[in-house]
C-alpha cells in the first residue's frame, strides 16, 4: 500500500531538497531529480496496477484523493510519471548551463507532484490547484532556455484555460451541489452543460496546444531547455488529454444529434477543430529549421488526433486515443530526447547547420530512427496500431472530411519526421563536427534505449496495454474493444500485430542473405559521390538541408501566419479598448473618474434587483 | 583410378564459372553512360530510337556513372575534359568497359594538333573497342558494341582489370599530361 | 505459422517473377508502339541479375542497412498480399491498412540508404518521392475509404469477394467497384499512376533532372536489390488496385489477365505523357481528384448512389 499523498509530499520535500543540495553541487542537485522521480514512477507502476494505491490516509488538508476504480487517472499517471522519470536521466547533464540550477530541479518534481495530483484526484478544487501547480512551476522551467517571450506566450494560454477550468467547475459546483468531479460531470445538463463543455474543451484545447490555441506550443517546445522540452510533449500536454477525455467522453454528447454520420453536433465540431490541428501542424511542421520546433508541431498535430478519436465515442476510437496518447508520449519524448543529446554534443538543433550525425552518434541515431516511425505510424512500432485503430473508427462513421485530415497529417508526418533524420543524421558530414563530436554518455543513452524498447514493444504486443485501456474503457462506460493474445479486432477487420513484426522480420533476414552473398562492396568516402564530373571539395555544398521541401511550402507559405495575425489583432484590439477606457475612465480630471467609479458601483449595486 | 565424374571443383574452377555466368548477364545487359564530348555523339540517337533500336541488345543509357557498364567517349577530349572522365571513370563500379567512338579518341583525328586536346584516349583510360571514323556510321557504332559483347564473351575485355595492374602508368601519363587530375583552385570549390 | 511464412514467402517470390516478366513484356509493347523491336521479354531479368554480379561501391553502414530494410520491408508486405480468393499466406490479415503502411519501412528504408549516401541529389529525389506521395495517397485513401465503408471490411480478400458475387442481402454486392464507382475509378487510376511513378508524376526519378534521384549513387548489388524492391513494390500496388476495384481474383489465370491489363493500361497511357514538375504534381492531385473523390464519396456513403 502505498499512499498517494505520501508520494506527493515525498515530490515536494524531494523538490526542496534537490534545491538545499543543488546549492552545493548542481549536479548532484539534479541526480536526486533522478531517484525521487524514479521512486514515484516504480510506486506508483506498481501499486497502480495491483490497485492498492492508498488514498485514505489524509496528512494534507483539503486535499482527497480517488483510488478505487480509478483506472484512467492511473494510467495517465503511470504514463507521465515514467516519462518524467526518463527526462530526469538528462538533468544532469544539462543542468550546469542553466542559469538557476538548483530551482530547476526543484521546479520539476513540483510539476511532478502537481501532475501526481491532476490524475488522482477526485476534487474538482483539488484538481485545478494542481493544475495550476503544474503550470506555475513549468511556467519557471521554460524561461532557462533560449527564450524569455515563449513562458509569456505560455502564461497567457494556459491562464486562459485555467479560468476556463475554473469557471467550468464553479457552473458544476452550482448544479451538483459538491466540487466531486464525478458528480458533476454526470449531473450538470441542459444550457449548463453546453457552457461547461465548451469551457472545459477551452481547457483542453489550451493544454494540448490544439487549434485554434496552438500557438504557445511550438515556442515552448522549441525554445525551452532540452529535457523541459521533451517532459512538456510526453508529459504535461498529456494534461490537455486528460481535460479532454473529461469533457468529450465523461460528459454527455452536447448538441443535436447529426443523422448521416450519428454523431452530436458538438462532438461533430470539436473533431473538426482536431482535424484541422493535424493539418496546421502537419503543414508547419515541414516547413521548421529548427528540429525541436519540428517535432512540437507535430505534438501538436498528434494532439489533433487525439481529439478527433476522442469525439467518436466508440470501441476502437477511444481506445485509439488513448492508445496514441501512450504512443505519442513514448515516440515524441524519444524523439525529442535525441535531439536533445544531439544538441548538448553540438550546441545547435538548426538543421541546416548540421549534417552527418550518424556517423559520430549512431545510437542516438537508431533512437531517433525507431521514434518517428512510431511517429509516422510504420510497423512494427506502436504508431501504426494506434493509428489503425483511429481510422478504424473514421472510415466505420464514414466522415469523409475528418477522414482527408487525418489521412493527411499521416503521410505528412511521413514528410517532417524523415526530414531531420536526412538533414541532421544522415548526409554529408560537416567538417565542424567531424573531429568535436562523440556519442552522447551511458545514461544520456540509457532512457532512450528504454524508451525505444518500448516503442517497439507497444507495436508487437499492444494486447498487453490495450487490456489494460480496456479497464478505462469500462470505467468510462464504452464498449471494451475485442481483443485476443495476439490480435485485435477493429470495426472492419482484425489486425496481428507480433505477426507483422515477424514477417518483417523474415523480410529482413531474407535481404540480408542476398546481400551477404553477393560480392562484397568497395568502401568510399562520402565526398567521392556522382557531382556530374565536378569536383567539389566542400561537405556543405553537397548537403542538401536547407529548404528541404521548398516545392510544397511555395503552395502555401502566404498562409502561414493567419492565426498569428488573428491573435496580434485581438491583442492590438484590446490594448485599443484599454486606450478607449483610460482616455474616458482616468482621464487628468479626477472628479470624471469617481464619477464613473460611482456609477458603475450604482449598476453592479443594483443589478439583480431593479435592473 | 580416382573417378572424375563426382570430384568437387576448385574454389579457382567455381569462381571461373560464377564468372561466366556474370558474363552472360552482363553482355546482355549493357547500360550506358554517355559521355557526349564531340560530335559523334549525334550518331547515338538513331542507334537508341527505332531506327537501330539498340534496347533490343539490352543496351540504354543510364544516369550515373555508378549505375552504368560501358562508358561511350564519343569524339575528342579537351584537357579540362579528360579530368572529369577520368574521374567519372574511376566512380564506376567493376566490371566496367570503355568503348571510344571516332577518331578522335585513335588518334585525334581533326584535332591532332591542337593544343588543348588529347590524342590517344588508351594513354589514360583503358579502351576495351574503339569505333573508328570521322564521324563513324550507326552501323559501325552499332557493330562496335556487338564487338564489345563478343569481347566480354571471350574475356577479352579486360580493360578494367588493366587499368587495376598498370595503374602507376596510367596515372603517371594522366599526370603528364594534365599536372594534377584532381584540381582545386577556386572555381572548384 | 512456418507453412504459412513459407507461402508467404513464395507469394513475394511469385510477385517478384510475375512483375519482372510483365516489364519486360511492356517494354517489348511500349518498343513497337514507339516502331522498335524492343528488348527481349527477359531482359529486366537479365538486367537484376547483372546488376548483382557487379562490384559495388558503399557509403558506410547506413547504406547498405537502408537497403535491406527496404528490400526486407517490401518482401514482408508482399508476404500478406491475397493472389486468389484462397491462395494466401495469411488469411484474414490482409488488412488494406498493412499495405499500405508496411510498404512505407521499405520506402523509409530507401530513402534513408539513399540520404546516407551524401549526394544532394538523392535527397532532392527522396524529397520529391515523398512530396508525391503526400500528392496521391489523399485521393486515393479517400476512395478506399468508400469501398471499406460500403463492403464493411478492410480486408482485401474480402473486399474482392464482395464484388464478386451478389449476396442477398448486402447492398452492392456482386459489382465491380470499377463499374460500381466510375469515378472514384478513375481518381484511383490516376493514384495508381503516381504509386507506381509512371510518366507525368515520374518527377522523383526525373533522371535528366536531377539524375535518378535516390539512385543516384547506386550500382552493381545495391542497385539490383533495389530494383528487386521495386518490383515487388509495383506487384503490391497493381495487385492491390485488382483487388479493390476489379474484384480480386477466383483463380490464378484471371489475377494474370487482370494484372496484365491493369499494368499495360498504366504502362501505355504514361508513354504519351510528359512530366509534370512536382508542385504541379501537388496542384494536380489536389484539384480534380481529391474534389472527385470527395464527391464520389459522399454520393455513395450519404446518398447511397451507387451504380
Amino acid at each position: 500500500m502505498a499512499s498517494l499523498e505520501f508520494l506527493v509530499i515525498i515530490a515536494l520535500l524531494g523538490g526542496v531538497l534537490a534545491y538545499l543540495v543543488g546549492k552545493l553541487s548542481k549536479v548532484v542537485g539534479a541526480s536526486l531529480t533522478v531517484l525521487v522521480s524514479g521512486f514515484i514512477f516504480v510506486s506508483v507502476a506498481y501499486f497502480g496496477l495491483n490497485g492498492s494505491l492508498d488514498a485514505s490516509i489524509t496528512y494534507l488538508p483539503f486535499v482527497s484523493f480517488e483510488a478505487t476504480d480509478l483506472y484512467l487517472g492511473t494510467s495517465f499517471g503511470i504514463l507521465v510519471t515514467f516519462i518524467f522519470f526518463m527526462v530526469s536521466f538528462f538533468n544532469p547533464y544539462f543542468v550546469d548551463k542553466f542559469k538557476y540550477p538548483s530551482l530547476y530541479s526543484m521546479f520539476y518534481l513540483f510539476s511532478l507532484a502537481g501532475v501526481l495530483g491532476v490524475f488522482f484526484t477526485d476534487d474538482f478544487l483539488v484538481l485545478f490547484f494542481f493544475f495550476e501547480l503544474v503550470v506555475w512551476t513549468s511556467l519557471f522551467l521554460i524561461p532557462l532556455g533560449k527564450s524569455k517571450k515563449a513562458a509569456s506566450w505560455y502564461y497567457g494560454f494556459s491562464a486562459f484555460g485555467s479560468f476556463s477550468l475554473l469557471f467550468a467547475i464553479f457552473v458544476m459546483r452550482n448544479t451538483a451541489g459538491s466540487f466531486n468531479i464525478n458528480d458533476g460531470l454526470s449531473m450538470v445538463g441542459g444550457s449548463d452543460q453546453i457552457l461547461v463543455f465548451i469551457l472545459l474543451m477551452v481547457a483542453a484545447f489550451a493544454k494540448l496546444g490544439a487549434f485554434p490555441l496552438h500557438i504557445w506550443l511550438p515556442k515552448v517546445l522549441g525554445n525551452s531547455p532540452d529535457p523541459v522540452t521533451s517532459v512538456f510533449s510526453g508529459g504535461l500536454e498529456k494534461l490537455g488529454a486528460f481535460v479532454a477525455v473529461m469533457g468529450l467522453v465523461k460528459l454527455a454528447p452536447v448538441g443535436p444529434v447529426i443523422e448521416a454520420i450519428d454523431m452530436a453536433l458538438g462532438q461533430y465540431l470539436i473533431a473538426i477543430l482536431g482535424a484541422l490541428t493535424i493539418v496546421f501542424g502537419t503543414l508547419m511542421a515541414i516547413r521548421q529549421d529548427d528540429a525541436k520546433k519540428l517535432i512540437a508541431y507535430s505534438s501538436m498535430s498528434n494532439g489533433g488526433y487525439i481529439l478527433v478519436a476522442l469525439t467518436l465515442l466508440n470501441d476502437t476510437s477511444v481506445s485509439g486515443a488513448l492508445y496514441h496518447v501512450l504512443i505519442h508520449a513514448l515516440a515524441s519524448t524519444a524523439a525529442f530526447l535525441a535531439i536533445g543529446a544531439v544538441n548538448r554534443q553540438t550546441g545547435t538543433t538548426k538543421m541546416s547547420e548540421l549534417g552527418g550525425m550518424i556517423h559520430k552518434m549512431p545510437v542516438t541515431y537508431i533512437v531517433y530512427l525507431i521514434a518517428i516511425i512510431s511517429m509516422a505510424g510504420i510497423p512494427p512500432m506502436g504508431g501504426f496500431v494506434s493509428k489503425w485503430l483511429i481510422f478504424q473508427s473514421v472510415i466505420n462513421e464514414g466522415m469523409i472530411l475528418i477522414a482527408i485530415a487525418t489521412f493527411f497529417g499521416s503521410i505528412g508526418s511521413f514528410l517532417y519526421v524523415f526530414r531531420p533524420l536526412a538533414a541532421l543524421f544522415l548526409g554529408q558530414e560537416l567538417p565542424e563536427f567531424r573531429k568535436v563530436i562523440k556519442e552522447a554518455p551511458f545514461f544520456m543513452l540509457l532512457p532512450m534505449i528504454i524508451l525505444s524498447g518500448l516503442n517497439i514493444f507497444t507495436g508487437v504486443h499492444p494486447s498487453v496495454i490495450l487490456q489494460y485501456i480496456n479497464n478505462v474503457l469500462a470505467e468510462l462506460g464504452v464498449t471494451e474493444l475485442g481483443i485476443t493474445t495476439w490480435t485485435l479486432s477493429g470495426n472492419n477487420g482484425d489486425l496481428y500485430p507480433a505477426l507483422i513484426a515477424v514477417v518483417f522480420g523474415v523480410g529482413v533476414v531474407i535481404a540480408f542473405i542476398i546481400f551477404i552473398v553477393l560480392k562484397k562492396s568497395r568502401k568510399v568516402d562520402l565526398m567521392d559521390t556522382y557531382t556530374a564530373g565536378n569536383f567539389v571539395y566542400t561537405e556543405e555544398l553537397l548537403h542538401y538541408s536547407v529548404d528541404f521541401y521548398a516545392p510544397i511550402e511555395r503552395l502555401y507559405e502566404k498562409h502561414i501566419n493567419i492565426m498569428k495575425d488573428f491573435y496580434k489583432g485581438i491583442a492590438k484590439k484590446v490594448q485599443e479598448f484599454g486606450s478607449f477606457v483610460k482616455y474616458f475612465f482616468f482621464t487628468n480630471k479626477p472628479e470624471i473618474t469617481v464619477l464613473w467609479v460611482v456609477i458603475v458601483l450604482g449598476i453592479l449595486l443594483l443589478w439583480g434587483d431593479l435592473l | 583410378m580416382e573417378s572424375t565424374k563426382f570430384s568437387l571443383l576448385t574454389k579457382e574452377e567455381v569462381d571461373r564459372k560464377w564468372w561466366e555466368i556474370g558474363d552472360f548477364f552482363r553482355r546482355n545487359s549493357l547500360w550506358m553512360l554517355m559521355y557526349c564530348t564531340g560530335c559523334c555523339a549525334i550518331e547515338l540517337p538513331p542507334a537508341m530510337t527505332s531506327a537501330y533500336d539498340m534496347e533490343r541488345l539490352g543496351m540504354g543509357p543510364m544516369a550515373t556513372p555508378r549505375q552504368a557498364d560501358v562508358l561511350l567517349v564519343t569524339g575528342y577530349l579537351s584537357l579540362k575534359t579528360l579530368r572529369r572522365l577520368i574521374y567519372t571513370y574511376e566512380q564506376m563500379s567493376e566490371p566496367k568497359y570503355v568503348v571510344g567512338i571516332g577518331s578522335c579518341t585513335i588518334n585525334g583525328g581533326i584535332y591532332h594538333d591542337s593544343h588543348a586536346v588529347i590524342n590517344q584516349l588508351d594513354q589514360y583510360i583503358p579502351v576495351d573497342v574503339y569505333v573508328a571514323g570521322c564521324m563513324p556510321n550507326t552501323e559501325a557504332v552499332m557493330n562496335g558494341f556487338v564487338d564489345l559483347m563478343r569481347l566480354i564473351k571471350s574475356k577479352k575485355a579486360n580493360g578494367w582489370k588493366k587499368y587495376h595492374k598498370n595503374n602507376e602508368w596510367y596515372k603517371k601519363n594522366q599526370i603528364d599530361s594534365l599536372g594534377e587530375v584532381r584540381v582545386k583552385d577556386e572555381f572548384h570549390d | 505459422m512456418i507453412i504459412s511464412i513459407l507461402m508467404g514467402i513464395s507469394v513475394a517470390f511469385f510477385g517478384f517473377v510475375l512483375q519482372t516478366s510483365i516489364a519486360g513484356v511492356n517494354r517489348k509493347i511500349i518498343g513497337r508502339v514507339q516502331k522498335r523491336y524492343g528488348p527481349k521479354w527477359y531482359q529486366e531479368f537479365l538486367d537484376i541479375f547483372k546488376l548483382l554480379s557487379k562490384r559495388s561501391v558503399t557509403h558506410g553502414w547506413i547504406f547498405d542497412f537502408g537497403v535491406i530494410m527496404a528490400l526486407g520491408g517490401i518482401i514482408a508486405t508482399a508476404m500478406f498480399m491475397p493472389i486468389t480468393n484462397d491462395l494466401m499466406a495469411f488469411p484474414g490479415f490482409d488488412n488494406f491498412f498493412i499495405f499500405v503502411y508496411l510498404i512505407a519501412v521499405g520506402m523509409l528504408g530507401m530513402a534513408m540508404s539513399a540520404s546516407g549516401s551524401g549526394n544532394p541529389l538523392a535527397s532532392i529525389g527522396v524529397m520529391r518521392a515523398l512530396t508525391t506521395m503526400l500528392a496521391y495517397e489523399i485521393p486515393f485513401m479517400i476512395i478506399v475509404l468508400t469501398i471499406i465503408k460500403l463492403t464493411g471490411h478492410s480486408s482485401l480478400s474480402e473486399i474482392a469477394m464482395f464484388q464478386q458475387t451478389a449476396v442477398a442481402g448486402l447492398e452492392f454486392s456482386g459489382t465491380w467497384f470499377m463499374i460500381a464507382l466510375p469515378v472514384g475509378f478513375a481518381v484511383a487510376f490516376l493514384s495508381l499512376m503516381g504509386m507506381l511513378g509512371k510518366k507525368p508524376f515520374e518527377t522523383y526519378i526525373a533522371p535528366a533532372e536531377i539524375a535518378s534521384g535516390p539512385m543516384v549513387e547506386y550500382g552493381g548489388k545495391q542497385l539490383g536489390m533495389l530494383f528487386i524492391m521495386h518490383e515487388i513494390t509495383v506487384f503490391i500496388e497493381v495487385s492491390l488496385f485488382v483487388h479493390l476495384f476489379l474484384g480480386g481474383a477466383e483463380n490464378i489465370w484471371i489475377f494474370l489477365i487482370k494484372y496484365f491489363l491493369v499494368y499495360t493500361s498504366v504502362n501505355l497511357i504514361s508513354n504519351v505523357n510528359g512530366r509534370f514538375k512536382i508542385d504541379q504534381v501537388v496542384v494536380f492531385f489536389y484539384k480534380w481528384p481529391l474534389l472527385f473523390a470527395v464527391m464520389q464519396a459522399f454520393v455513395a456513403i450519404y446518398l447511397g448512389w451507387v451504380i
